[in-house]
């Protein structure tokens, strides 16, 4: 076995070994946090070329067939990479100080994780790559001490470790069925032993999943932690570590569990309806402005979960001419379309919650007033210009408005719901995003039509620098989707085969 | 031939825009240059415009997302290009009578120019994609300048305009949705192209009457709330009386003509496809949409508000020409979308000037400001007659073409509005006027004087310009009764539809 035989996974092997390094050097240098963060970042640039090199690789497995590296893991680790370096970008003017090693470990320690969960095909690797990233993200969510860190910090351990537990206890019983932990094996097995033991491995899973992607009902926690953690991290969790769920998801349902897809469809059409209308619904009424964004990155995974619910009712349909890509299955567009609306969220919720990041880093220390409250946003436009017109355009593509990222992966995905018969649920999807639209807009013009309170704010370059690449992403993609599109299909192929 | 010269046209205000939004207290030379400069290469459009041609003319056409069948297509006809020119004097004007604004001037223009690209984007698209993008974008400096310069319930004025014309626009693209999920290529391919699509909703085997009908709805309710149409106007008369002038004269003069160039555009290609109790129905709420208006004005304490329901009664004709599907009518009714973008800027500048230089807009504290500022009263008067219907100006040939082309075919609809409408409609404006600027001058105005020479320059020049398309009117309707012409081909009147 040679060493270039991994060489598809050498950006996992990069950052692991980078996270332990950042510790060791942490505990010997004093005052180094500068110096890690900028290692941090160059390690993600470097894992992020590694893997750009290879975008749409030739499906390969290894370590006894339990990871595959193939163009839906690619996809997802390029999400994940992304969303991460964001995150360190901004945190270069953040955490400099005491601690910042452990900080950057951490981040990298859950990064590894997600990466191994997206190419996971196998259900033990999958757990193991799941609580990986979950265990850093715990620590990272009550990371700045505070109060408030802390509480939001216990409720996502507690329901995480909830999630777990169902997700493990499915996990167990389609091992006791299939006697085989590969996705591969339990594939089959659930197709030749259908009976009442899937069914509750099913919903075990569905839950668990659920939990993780908060999807209503199972979404109670996502609020109050995006909004309590600090916000760089919810940043982290609502893009990365939330899209991990969908990673996992993916491959569980619509790989092993595929036999059983009449089964999910109708509960995942459900899932769907609910989420984004309460999703929706909730953030009209919040004032605090993470928790809009907690609660319309909950509509998201809404609009989201439409992808499994297409796959359902199209699953291996035959080819008919989708838009103008040729002859496609409707299935292949559905997650196509999923993964593209995965892509546009994950850049346009971090750049927003780096955004509320850098107006919380301006209210005053020990200020009695909430931080993230809407009022402190009044007049950001003259405050805090640049951050004002990404916020901008942030909300703007979270809305779906064209041409941006928001907008792209909506069109592809709801026009797959309309390619298989789903037109109810479309046209749900869209009034959603009219509804979606008071909110995005009430924080637009708080930004833009109040007039200011407070003092020019300063606007960090880590900070900066973030928001704009995240920027540059979400209105590329908007303007140029066809490259986009076409990876997406290739991604999505992989789980839908002929 | 200027190559590409729709492109220029959208692209020099949209640079403009950026230029003002930097340019500080300076802004207002980049935003008077930057629109300048589309009004002379739409006036040199205008001279190379071959009036008699029914194809579409200076067409660009590029791939934008061949996967989903995208492209940017701009070009214009006789539909298109009066409300292209319409909307490069009208910004120009309305530029040149805010030549004073010192709340956050740069701003301020770079929104006015924002707009143009929207407007203009609107009115040459023939991509329904391209189409939807732009009449999306209209909406964001129109929001910005309401709710930024507006009056005192301007946020409310402000969301209420977006959330209206945003939920209409989207039941719109829902149906534009509806088009393009249906109709295949023959080569199996998608497409948005506008006129593709407008030409395949004759075909029977694609377009079940029942589909379309629904189809027809959407894009029809986008339209009249944009126009606006009563019962969906209310929107209007909150966002014009919080709007400031600049933005009141858009509003009224470009942004309204979206609505009535979609009904040309979209609607009526499609009427003959349709169930025929559409053709009853919009010509009841045409109807409706004029008297009410007219009724409304003549209600109405503010004159602001009086001007703004007078947009409504005005827009009404427009409904109606087109529904009456002949020649005279529809070339009638696209000369009173061009007429009614020009003289309504006069109006509100002349409600916004007596704002500004007296304090109050409410009819019954005016009076005999004609003593004082004799030059404005001059142009307002012209504006209000031009508004109701003087011979010799713009507005009473459209509102007679439209009469009497409708009369042919909706004549009882038509008796309906002559004997509801025009003696109301000259009331409102007379009794306004009278009110607010003749009898003796009240005291307390004796310091009033006439506004700035720019506002009224801007003014005087609407005045000529309805002057010119009163005696000329062929200079635009040449090319509207084209246009029109070629809307009729597929079925001469609604007695070959079967509808009378």
């Amino acid at each position: 076995m040679e060493f270039s035989h991994y060489a598809p996974l050498w950006g996992e092997a990069l950052l692991t070994i980078l996270a332990v390094l950042i510790v060791l050097l942490g505990s010997l240098m004093k005052n180094s946090g500068k110096l890690m963060g900028y290692l941090s970042a160059a390690g993600l640039v470097a894992a992020l070329g590694l893997v750009a090199s290879n975008l749409t690789a030739k499906p390969a497995l290894f370590f006894f067939d339990t990871i595959s590296v193939d163009a839906l893991s690619q996809f997802f680790k390029a999400v994940f990479l992304m969303v991460s370096l964001l995150v360190v970008i901004a945190s270069l003017s953040k955490y400099t100080g005491k601690g910042a090693d452990e900080y950057f470990a951490l981040l990298l320690f859950a990064t590894v994780g997600m990466m191994v969960v997206s190419s996971s095909v196998d259900i033990v690797t999958l757990f193991v790559g799941f609580e990986l990233a979950s265990l850093a993200t715990y620590a990272l969510a009550a990371f700045d001490r505070s109060k408030k860190n802390l509480e939001a910090a216990v409720k996502y351990f507690i329901f995480g470790s909830v999630a777990s537990a169902f997700m493990l206890f499915g996990f167990s019983l389609l091992y006791g069925m299939a006697g085989s932990t590969k996705l591969a094996d339990i594939a089959a097995a659930s197709l030749a032993n259908f009976g009442p033991a899937t069914l509750v491995a099913l919903l075990f899973v569905i839950v668990g999943f659920g939990f993780k992607m908060a999807l209503v009902p199972f979404h109670m926690w996502a609020p109050d932690t995006y909004e309590g953690a600090p916000p760089l991290v919810s940043a982290l969790l609502a893009a990365g570590s939330k899209k991990m769920g969908f990673a996992a998801a993916f491959r569980v349902i619509l790989i092993a569990l595929v036999a059983l897809r009449m089964e999910w469809y109708l509960a995942f059409a459900i899932l769907a309806a609910l989420t984004m209308t309460l999703g929706n619904l909730a953030a009209c009424w919040q004032n605090n402005v993470r928790r809009i964004l907690a609660y319309s990155s909950i509509a998201q995974a809404g609009y989201i979960a439409i992808g499994f619910v297409v796959v359902g009712a199209a699953y291996g349909a035959a080819p008919v001419n989708v838009l103008n890509l040729g002859p496609l299955r409707a299935d292949q567009l559905g997650i196509a379309g999923a993964l593209l609306l995965i892509l546009g969220h994950a850049l346009m919720k971090t750049g927003a919650f780096i955004g509320t990041a850098l107006v919380a880093s301006n209210v005053a220390k020990g200020s009695e007033s909430d931080p993230d409250d809407i009022s402190n946003y009044a007049g950001l436009a003259k405050r805090a210009p640049i951050t004002a017109f990404c916020m901008l355009i942030f909300m703007f593509a979270l809305a779906g408005i064209p041409p941006t990222a928001g907008f792209v992966g909506k069109f592809v995905l709801f026009s797959s719901a309309i390619y298989s018969g789903l037109v109810w649920l479309a046209v749900l999807a869209i009034l959603n995003s009219a509804l979606s639209l008071v909110y995005y807009l009430r924080i637009i013009s708080y930004m833009y039509l109040k007039e200011s309170t407070g003092p020019k704010m300063v606007e960090q370059k880590g900070y900066v620098v973030a928001l704009v690449l995240a920027l540059i992403g979400v209105v590329g993609i908007g303007v140029f989707p066809e490259q986009f599109i076409n990876w997406a299909l290739q991604a999505a192929a992989v789980l839908l085969p002929q | 031939m200027i190559s590409n010269a729709i492109s220029l046209l959208i692209a020099i205000p949209l640079l403009g825009a950026v230029i003002s939004f930097f340019a500080g207290a300076k802004a207002k030379f980049v935003a008077l240059i930057a629109s300048l400069i589309p009004l002379a290469l739409s006036l040199q459009m205008y001279m190379e415009f071959d009036k008699t041609s029914k194809i579409m003319q200076f067409v660009e056409s590029y791939d934008w997302v061949p996967s989903i069948g995208v492209k940017y297509t701009l070009g214009v006809d006789g539909i298109g290009f009066p409300l292209v020119l319409l909307s490069t004097i009208v910004t120009v004007l309305v530029i040149i009578y805010s030549w004073g604004e010192t709340k956050k001037p740069n701003q301020y223009f770079a929104l006015l120019l924002l707009n143009e690209v929207g407007v203009l984007g609107v009115f040459t698209a023939l991509d329904f994609f391209l189409f939807y993008i732009f009449w999306e974008i209209v909406l964001i400096p129109m929001y910005f300048l309401i709710g930024a310069w507006g009056g005192p319930r301007k946020d409310y004025a402000a969301i209420k305009f977006f959330i209206y014309t945003h939920v209409a626009s989207l039941v719109m693209l829902l149906a534009i949705f509806a088009l393009y999920f249906t109709y295949q290529m023959p080569d199996g391919s998608r497409t948005f192209d506008m006129l593709t699509l407008l030409a395949a909703t004759a075909d029977k085997t694609i377009f079940p009457t029942s589909l379309l009908n629904i189809i027809f709805a959407g894009l029809l309710l986008g339209f009249l709330v944009k126009m606006p149409a009563f019962p969906f106007h209310t929107w209007l008369p909150d966002a014009h009386v919080e709007a400031p002038t600049a933005g009141s004269v858009v509003l009224a003069a470009l942004l309204l003509k979206m609505g009535g160039y979609g009904l040309f555009r979209v609607i009526l290609p499609m009427l003959p496809s349709v169930d025929k109790a559409f053709v009853t129905i919009i010509a009841i709420i045409a109807v409706i949409s004029i008297i009410y208006g007219a009724f409304m004005a003549l209600a109405q304490k503010d004159i602001k508000k009086l001007v703004a329901y007078s947009s409504v009664s005005h827009m009404g004709f427009v409904m109606l020409g087109a529904v009456a599907f002949t020649w005279m009518s529809v070339t009638g009714a696209m000369f009173q979308q061009f007429s009614h973008g020009i003289i309504t800027c006069v109006l509100f500048m002349s409600a916004g000037t007596i704002q500004h230089t007296v304090g109050t807009r409410v009819i019954a504290d005016l009076g005999g400001l004609a003593d004082r500022m004799p030059k404005f009263a001059v142009l307002m008067m012209a504006g209000f007659m031009a508004s109701l219907g003087l011979p010799g100006m713009s507005g009473f040939v459209a509102e007679f073409m439209v009469l009497t082309g409708s009369f042919a075919t909706l004549p009882v609809y038509t008796m309906i509005v002559v004997l509801l409408s025009i003696a109301t409609t000259a009331a409102y404006h007379l009794w306004a006027m009278q009110k607010a600027m003749f009898g003796p001058i009240l005291k307390k105005y004796m310091e009033v004087r006439d506004p700035h020479s720019y506002e009224l320059f801007s003014m005087a020049m609407i005045i000529v310009l309805s002057l010119l398309f009163g005696l000329q009117p062929g200079l635009m309707t040449d090319m509207m009764g084209t246009a029109a012409t070629q809307l009729m081909e597929p079925v001469m009147t609604l007695t070959q539809m079967g509808v009378i």
